[in-house]
């Protein structure tokens, strides 16, 4: 996996806000945009591309993109 | 009708003339409502309007549905409608600010749940506008497209495509069911 790659999939999930700025550190439930619609797309962008199934405590404990990549990385390799 | 129902850590109910309040403030909420059609910020229209729904949720045409947290705060709202012999219509969906990211997945799970479990509704139809992106996303896992115009997105949805719509949803829940 590749965290640059992820930061870039994960940013796609949000329509309305300016997301350039991204980075692994971003606290992404932090602004207008977060919803349960946004929270959902993410979760059928990792289903996806990863092939993992994130759950919403997984959603719900994470704070930063990296918290979520770091949750995909241990269950795509465990 | 067995309402109330208590799932997913939520209680649904019908939605009650005392209700017009907390959907018109749902519904006059430009962030909100911006995908739903308009409506008039008039309280005693909205409880007129309820009313008349009552009487269509008697003759089993309709059903207005209203979640709320433990503490019976409300939370949001949706509707099954056009119901027929064959088919049916759901939308409406609206959600309070500030909830809890899944509560909007855990009431289109028990959207799901009482169209085709309780209710025993035929196909399920609805519409998405084209502009609401992330749930034209989320529908087009599932639901198959069957039309489209300027406006909006046509779907339906047969029992299979529940099925695994229900399986993802839940999958995604699991931790929160009791």
């Amino acid at each position: 996996m590749n965290i640059e790659k992820f930061v870039r999939e994960f940013a796609d999930q949000y329509d309305d806000i300016s997301t350039e700025n991204f980075t692994a550190e971003t606290k992404f439930k932090e602004n207008d945009e977060w919803s349960s619609m946004t929270a959902l797309s993410v979760i059928a962008m990792v289903d996806e591309s990863y092939s993992v199934r994130l759950t919403g405590d997984d959603v719900r404990k994470s704070t930063t993109i990296q918290d979520i990549y770091d949750i995909v990385s241990l269950k795509v390799n465990g | 009708m067995q309402f109330p129902f208590h799932k997913y850590g939520l209680t649904f109910r019908l939605v009650e003339e005392s209700d017009a309040q907390f959907i018109l403030s749902l519904r006059t909420n430009k962030e909100r409502a911006r995908y739903l059609s308009a409506t008039d910020d008039d309280l005693q229209k909205q409880t007129e309007w309820i009313k008349a729904y009552k009487q269509r949720e008697n003759e089993r045409k309709e059903y207005y549905v209203l979640f709320e947290d433990d503490n019976q705060q409300p939370l949001g709202v949706f509707r099954l409608y056009d119901i027929t012999a064959e088919s049916f219509t759901s939308g409406s969906w609206l959600i309070k600010p500030g909830c809890d990211e899944f509560v909007g997945l855990k009431s289109d799970l028990f959207v799901g749940f009482l169209a085709k479990e309780v209710l025993k509704l035929g196909d399920w139809f609805f519409d998405v506008r084209k502009n609401n992106k992330k749930v034209l996303r989320y529908h087009k896992m599932f639901a198959k497209v069957i039309n489209e115009d300027e406006l909006n997105v046509y779907f339906a949805m047969d029992r299979a495509a529940y099925e695994k719509k229900s399986s993802f949803l839940t999958s995604i829940i699991q931790p929160d069911i009791y």
